[in-house]
């Protein structure tokens, strides 16, 4: 186990190296950079901006450098100090701003899942036990149905809906007197009011392919001979479907577990950012839109960090959760 | 009231020269200044000085919409969550020297209490109102001005280049402190105009470098010190970011990441626009203004912004009534039924805004292109004459705009005292036979196709470049205007492409012709002719070569005869000194404008609105707005709630 878990953090490093100069060179790819799009605002807003500004400003910026030595800089900060650098645009340390939404998002991420695993492993084993039932059909439409809405789409319904019916506030996790302040149990409840709105819409979105995956796994395993045998010793219909099949129906699901971390960065990008909420998300669309690139290269970087930190925290559950895995 | 008249009487227009505005006589009631309740508190305990110290000793008097108003109240409004700096400096940051009126009219003395012009207009006279204060109680005087001078707009390493206001013909201006409140600014050749730059946004230069505060930053005078400052900033290298990170050029956002940084606006940050979920602003009790009742402005206690990422729900909230005012990104065609709906359910009511530019959508063919066959048929005033009249501008405004506009030329608008008909409207009649009559004097030939041919044998693409800009849907109104182009045989390709795109291809001179909109509808023209001759190097291209030659002969490309003409008339706008000589030089430019005709318009822009709560009072209806003149900022502060929330 330790020299498997070893080999995978070694052949982790080369991967990062790559990915981290694919990302570098990726944002540098459409024309222009960070002052150009600064410039066409101020443009438009009557204001006109001497060639000299320019040129000294992208000279301070370290604009005017070849891609390989911009790219040094940041990398050589990162591996000597553990600076990401500095995003242009918000005037903060790259990990200042990072760490700061990091929270919500992974709060974010842990809540849809709890909200999706609750949602979809009962109806999926509704689905599979009652196979081709009304329940199976009308649960399995309903999924799909959710499937195949736009998610932003949703999130605006949504809003709408509690906005101009129940008159709620919608968008944020917070309401105007919650925003700045400390945590106290007021806040805590403002965020649970808040927090409910987007965790269904996002959620919602991904119930389908839970759904269909446990029901599709639980089939598999309802013909099998233990469930007969069980089933033939007198052990109740419930206990018999919970400790067996229901178990082993869950493999998946915990495979997949991993890929919430690098979710938590870049998932949902659209729905987070149609719903105001404080998430990295939005940071991340902001920075390649701006051409942010040290906030950006940084925020590509780490979701191809947690990407691997995940799949190795999936594989690890597995092995902990099947024994079987763990023998191979 | 009668001491309204007075100042209104006293208002001093642009040209009127050698006038001295006497100090507006100190009114009656200068010892009982009253200020708001939150600021009495902080009398009482002794935190604050009481408010007749606070303010000057002739304080800016107000004029009121409706009336004296009440203290109190948040307004609550709502701001993009990056990249969306003007909407703080649109609503409560543009104190300057001399300002507008809020009809645009006139210019009225602001921080200055009186302006003088020389006869010839080269020297500027500034006295400013004595015992202004910065918003954390230091003076502000002619040093701070001078800081600004000396030791940043004549310093190298902080202006790399001059900004374009307070330089004429090549020279930058030379300030001169005569006393602590009098400043002459001086140009060398005559600079008619500089009054009114000096009212727009870009003029709050001088006035927004406190010396006391920002002295530390500067290498000249805490040599010794920067070093430890600049340990303590991880993000700035050297003394010069470490100054711009304090006070950056006011289009960067660090400009209001810095709280403390001492400002004469009327509300000041506490919450920074940076990543916070808001911004917030509260009142500056130093700020300089009081109401004709001598209450010292502005009345609303602060202001919340709830940074939001997306326009749809700036929307949502505002019909929810979250909000108590918002104009920017929701104020378009998009959301006006949406919103319409929503005015009781959101307790706000239309305003209309005068957001008038010179065109919605013009098509700028570059007659610099490099491309020598194309640069001959662009800079042939037939073939745009042709192109003009193979559109049908109607349709497009029906389809695309939903009828919103008028088919129009780039002009100014017909409200306003500069307008002419023929400007506005010649060769805007959809007439194909004409223009194919036209077409056939210069590209004769046709491929099987049915497209022109140039003189090469070769057809003859225009390769027009389009961004999705603004919500004016830039991408139909091209299809539409390709197909038109196709009937008399021109070929025109769409390359959809993005601004940053655009922005490195202007700068690289690249582009064939693109879309774009035109400034220049109402005032703003005498001051920024973009549209209307090869002027600065920003949003607009179509002759960046002559543009590059008309700031500085030795650069660019000598354009011809005609555009010189064109160039040297608006030379003589901006060395008129009286305003009816400067109007008249300003219709004779437009007028030769015309005559050249330079680029193509399609649509002349309607009026656009903003939305405010039914509960605020003393609101400009009709208020302008364009790109420079940085409305509705200087009128909020007597923006009051009548019923406080």
């Amino acid at each position: 186990m330790l020299r498997f878990l070893a080999k995978r953090l070694v052949f982790a490093i080369p991967t990062l190296f790559a990915v981290s100069i694919i990302a570098f060179i990726i944002i540098q790819l459409p024309p222009g950079d960070y002052l150009t799009t600064l410039l066409a605002d101020w443009a438009s807003q009557g204001g006109a901006v001497e060639e000299g500004t320019v040129a000294a400003m992208r000279e301070r910026y370290g604009l005017d450098q070849p891609v390989y030595i911009q790219y040094y800089k940041w990398i050589a900060g990162i591996l000597m100090h553990g600076d990401f650098g500095i995003s242009f645009e918000l005037g903060k340390p790259v990990t200042e701003l990072i760490w700061g939404r990091l929270g919500f998002s992974l709060l974010l991420s842990l809540l849809t899942l709890c909200f999706v695993w609750a949602v979809a492993i009962p109806i999926g084993i509704l689905s599979a036990v009652r196979q081709y039932s009304i329940s199976d059909y009308s649960a399995t439409f309903l999924a799909f149905f959710f499937l195949a809405v736009p998610d932003f789409l949703m999130a605006l319904s949504a809003m709408y809906l509690m906005s101009a019916w129940f008159g709620q506030s919608v968008g944020g996790l917070f309401s105007a007197e919650y925003v700045d302040a400390s945590w106290s149990f007021g806040r805590l409840v403002d965020f649970a009011g808040h927090v409910w709105l987007p965790v269904i819409v996002i959620g919602l979105g991904s119930l389908a392919a839970l759904v269909r995956i446990m029901r599709a796994n639980l089939l598999d395993e309802l013909s099998k001979p233990y469930v007969t045998t069980a089933r033939a010793k007198g052990m109740s219909e419930f206990e018999l479907l919970i400790r067996y099949p229901v178990r082993l129906a869950l493999n998946p699901l915990i495979s997949t577990l991993g890929w919430i971390l690098p979710a938590v960065i870049s998932g949902e990008i659209i729905v987070s950012v149609v719903m105001s909420l404080p998430t990295t998300g939005p940071l991340l669309l902001r920075a390649l839109l701006a051409q942010d690139m040290y906030l950006a290269g940084s925020l590509i970087l780490l979701i191809s960090v947690l990407t691997i930190i995940g799949t190795l925290i999936s594989d690890i559950l597995l092995a902990l959760t099947d024994p079987r895995i763990r023998l191979q | 009231m009668g001491y309204q008249q007075k100042l209104r009487g006293l208002v001093v227009s642009t040209g009127l020269l050698g006038v001295t505005l006497m100090g507006l006589a100190s009114p009656g009631w200068a010892q009982d200044y009253k200020q708001a309740p939150m600021l009495e508190e902080k009398v009482k305990s002794g935190a604050l000085p009481a408010v007749n110290e606070r303010l000057p000793e002739h304080p800016f008097v107000e004029t009121m919409v409706d009336g004296v108003g009440k203290y109190g109240g948040t307004l609550r409004t709502t701001i993009l969550a990056n990249g969306d700096q003007y909407n703080l400096t649109r609503t409560i940051a543009n104190e300057l020297l001399v300002r507008w009126d809020p009809q645009w009219k006139n210019i009225v003395p602001s921080l200055a209490e009186n302006f003088k012009v020389s006869d010839d207009a080269t020297t500027y006279t500034f006295t400013l109102r004595k015992g202004l204060k910065w918003s954390d109680g230091q003076p502000f005087t002619v040093d701070d001005i001078m800081f600004w001078y000396e030791d940043v707009f004549m310093n190298d390493a902080l202006s790399p280049a001059k900004n374009p206001t307070f330089v004429v013909a090549g020279k930058p201006v030379k300030v001169t402190k005569i006393d602590d409140v009098t400043v002459e600014f001086k140009f060398e050749s005559p600079y008619g105009l500089f009054l009114q730059q000096l009212a727009y946004g870009q003029g709050h230069l001088p006035v927004i470098y406190p010396k006391h505060y920002l002295q530390q930053f500067h290498e000249k005078y805490n040599k010794a010190g920067i070093p430890d400052l600049l340990k303590a900033n991880p993000a700035a290298g050297d003394w010069v970011a470490l100054f711009n990170s304090k006070i950056s050029l006011t289009f960067q956002p660090q400009f209001w990441q810095n709280l403390e940084l001492p400002t004469l606006n009327p509300w000041i940050l506490t919450v920074p626009y940076a990543d916070s979920e808001r911004v917030v602003a509260t009142r500056n009790p130093y700020y300089w203004k009081v109401d004709t009742a001598g209450n010292q402005l502005p009345y609303i206690d602060g202001v919340t912004w709830a940074k939001l990422d997306d326009p749809q729900l700036m929307a949502l909230k505002m019909t929810s009534g979250e909000f108590d005012f918002a104009f920017r990104h929701i104020n378009n065609s998009t959301f006006k039924s949406v919103l319409f709906d929503g005015q009781e359910t959101g307790n706000y009511r239309f305003v209309d805004v005068k957001d008038l530019p010179a065109n919605d959508a013009v098509i700028l063919l570059n007659l610099n292109s490099t491309d020598e066959t194309k640069r001959k048929i662009f800079q042939n005033k037939d073939f745009r004459i042709a192109l003009s009249h193979a559109i049908n501008r109607q349709e497009i405004i029906d389809l695309v705009y939903v009828g919103q506009g008028a088919p129009a030329q780039v002009a100014t608008q017909p409200e306003h005292e500069l307008f002419n008909e023929r400007e506005a409207t010649q060769y805007t009649e959809f007439d194909p036979k004409i223009s194919n009559e036209m077409l056939d004097k210069i590209m004769p030939n046709k491929d099987g196709e049915g497209f022109r041919l140039d003189d090469s044998g070769k057809r003859f693409t225009i390769n027009f470049m389009v961004a999705d800009v603004f919500g004016l849907s830039y991408p139909d109104v091209m299809q539409m205007v390709q197909t038109y182009a196709k009937d008399v045989g021109i070929d025109i390709q769409i390359r959809t492409t993005d601004r940053a795109r655009l922005n490195t291809m202007w700068a690289a001179n690249e582009q064939d012709a693109y879309i774009w909109n035109c400034v220049g509808g109402l005032s703003e023209v005498y001051t920024d002719p973009r549209c209307y001759m090869p002027f600065q190097k920003a949003d607009i291209f179509f002759a960046m070569k002559w543009s590059e030659w008309y700031s500085n002969p030795a650069t660019g490309e000598e354009p011809p005869a005609e555009i010189k003409a064109l160039m040297a008339s608006y030379d003589k706008v901006n060395a008129a000194v009286t305003d009816d000589d400067r109007r008249e030089k300003m219709k004779a430019f437009l007028n030769l404008s015309a005559d050249n005709f330079l680029n193509i318009g399609i649509s002349r822009p309607m009026p656009k609105y903003l939305m405010v709560s039914k509960d605020l009072k003393n609101v400009v209806d009709g208020i302008p707005i364009t790109g420079n003149l940085w409305h509705p900022a200087p009128t909020l502060t007597q923006w009051y709630f009548d019923k406080a929330n």
